[in-house]
């Protein structure tokens, strides 16, 4: 049945992905355990269960304030940055695009450039132009290295669409926007959602471009929280908060993962139905 | 735009229309992601080379004129007497600790993911995507919490070192050492929290080329007389080469200029050449001129590592076009 390994192989083969798999999760579940800890310092012995942190947590103004700064990037940055991207991935689903290799080579440079060349190049460009750090220099910046992703979620989908679809709807006289609208954007629509969690995600989370480019004073979460590792006092409430956050964030993917194989898996029924009516 | 026009009507698709005329297609949609990249991309890198160069600079009343003084004092004057140790270009020596740094977690996580990989394409049968899932969700959690939370267990009275004082294996109040080497603010701790971090990220294009490998090949090699480990070791791990360097290049390039996990669970000893660069632009020593230098250096080393690379990367944009 499996011609590559005996079983003793699997057996330890399977026990090494497990250990793996609780190494990978244990600092996500050390972070859980302490911040029920009643105790200022994370040590054991457990010091008994307390909530207080989650209350302490949710009263801080000024973490409050960082989480909404940052939601409210990531949103906007879920939106450019997949239209952008849509744009992107429809113009590379064309047959013959001139120059593909170097256009394609150019949209996915910001996977490979080191996020520190991308955070000072930044502020070295604002620095040019004279405007002065903000939030939306943040964006931009957040813009470019999530258009890639978008494009590499959305143009596989592209790909794998019955291009005689669009061309029908062009035959019955719709124009080309037209035909984008009403047929391919719907069937490409589960990728695009895909695209915009995956850049929330990623935006919401960047830390070393937004070190950059954040005004003084200004805090979005991951800046509020590499200031609160180095302060001891605030170390409870930012593992509270770090539970929240991450265990909002795995159900976000985890919902997003299944929905769309779900969606898909809906859409290609759907689709087969139609081949096997003509 | 050009997409707004009417599509002229076509011919039945049998042959592709419109091959003589010049027909205003889709692929201009790629014009405005492109113009975006250049404009927010290439054009900063332009500028950090013009103040490596001394063309720019943020030095008030220094006048700009072209100048390679900058690159000189970068590279070791002379190459063939340069030591790790000396004290003369300060900044190379940055340059090449951290390489190796770079180099041994970039191999260690390539070895520790690819059993990973084979696990997930040969012997987790149908529930495999299950279980690549499990291995990439915490990927997709905060990083800076992920590195919160190693910070609470590493640190000297943190989770680690508190357990094994209470399980009695370590005298109280003294902190682990592994190879005299402690276990926070040290090269481990980073070394650790680089390889956690990236472990996941490896291991999914070794499992993508596995998996899609062709079965009887290895069916063929076993009919053929090899046994297990002959078939594994000429036949599946050359034919997964590409994915193995496709994932060393993934955690190579990233991990080459970092300076977030140094700065979080590194120490004094452990300054990598990211926070050198980051140190000259908003730290304490700001000179944007000899810090363009060093972020121009770092963008070429990358870019000779994916020429290098570039054939296994670039296959799953490739596919599919014609």
């Amino acid at each position: 049945m499996n011609p590559t390994l005996g079983r003793w192989g699997k057996l330890g083969l399977g026990s090494y992905f497990w250990a793996i798999v609780v190494f990978l999760y244990t600092p996500l579940v050390v972070l859980l355990v302490f911040s029920f800890n009643n105790s200022t310092i994370a040590t054991l012995p457990y010091s008994g269960f307390t909530t207080k942190w989650y209350r302490l947590a949710f009263q801080n103004q000024e973490m409050v304030d960082a989480i909404f700064l940052s939601a409210k990037i990531a949103i906007l940055n879920s939106i450019f940055a997949t239209a952008l991207g849509v744009v992107g991935a429809v113009g590379l689903s064309a047959r013959r695009v001139f120059g593909r290799s170097i256009i394609t080579a150019l949209l996915m440079l910001p996977l490979v450039v080191p996020y520190i060349v991308l955070g000072i190049g930044m502020l070295i460009l604002i620095n040019q132009v004279n405007v002065d750090q903000s939030m939306w220099v943040v964006l931009a910046a957040h813009m470019v290295i999530t258009v890639p992703y978008t494009i590499l979620v959305v143009l596989p989908r592209l790909r794998t669409l019955d291009e005689s679809l669009p061309e029908a709807a062009r035959d019955l006289g719709s124009s080309d926007v037209g035909a984008f609208f009403r047929i391919t954007a719907p069937l490409i629509t589960p990728a695009v959602v895909s695209a915009m969690i995956i850049s929330f995600i990623i935006s919401f989370d960047e830390y070393a471009i937004a070190s950059f480019l954040v005004p003084p004073g200004e805090k979005t979460f991951p800046i509020f929280v590499y200031g609160g590792t180095k302060v001891p006092e605030q170390r409870p409430e930012l593992l509270a908060i770090g539970s929240t956050v991450i265990a909002v964030s795995l159900c976000v993917i985890l919902v997003a993962e299944f929905g769309r194989g779900w969606l898909e898996r809906r859409q290609t029924g759907r689709d087969s139905l139609a081949v096997a009516a003509e | 735009m050009a997409v707004a026009e009417e599509a002229p009507v076509r011919p039945a698709p049998t042959r592709r229309a419109g091959r003589r005329r010049f027909v205003p297609g889709k692929a201009w949609l790629t014009v405005p992601p492109a113009l975006y990249l250049l404009l927010v991309l290439i054009f900063p890198i332009v500028l950090l080379a013009l103040y490596s160069v001394f063309l720019l600079t943020n030095l008030i009343g220094v006048t700009n004129v072209f100048s390679w003084s900058a690159w000189q004092e970068f590279f070791p004057s002379n190459p063939f007497t340069w030591k790790p140790w000396s004290t003369e270009s300060v900044f190379w020596n940055r340059f090449t600790l951290s390489m190796c740094v770079t180099l041994i977690v970039s191999l260690v996580v390539t070895v520790m993911a690819y059993p990973l990989a084979y696990f997930l394409a040969f012997v987790s049968e149908r529930r495999r995507y299950v279980f690549l899932f499990i291995l990439l969700a915490p990927f997709f959690t905060s990083f800076l919490l992920r590195v919160l939370a190693w910070q609470v267990m590493l640190n000297d009275s943190g989770v680690i070192n508190s357990a094994l004082w209470q399980l009695g294996l370590l005298q109280d109040g003294q902190p682990l050492e592994i190879f005299g080497m402690g276990i926070f603010r040290t090269w481990f701790s980073i070394g650790l929290v680089l390889g956690y971090s990236w472990i996941p990220f490896v291991a999914l294009p070794i499992f993508v080329v596995l998996e899609n490998m062709d079965r009887r090949v290895i069916e063929a090699a076993q009919d053929l007389g090899a046994n297990r480990f002959v078939t594994f070791l000429r036949v599946t791990l050359p034919l997964s080469l590409p994915g193995v360097i496709a994932g060393f290049v993934f955690v190579l390039i990233p991990t080459t200029g970092e300076f977030v996990t140094p700065q979080l669970v590194g120490g004094t000893d452990t300054y990598m050449f990211g926070q050198a660069i980051q140190d000259l632009f908003i730290g304490t020593a700001i000179q944007w001129n000899t810090g363009s230098v060093l972020a121009i250096w770092l963008m070429a080393v990358v870019v000779v590592l994916i020429a290098l690379s570039s054939r296994f990367l670039v296959m799953d944009l490739r596919e599919g076009t014609e």
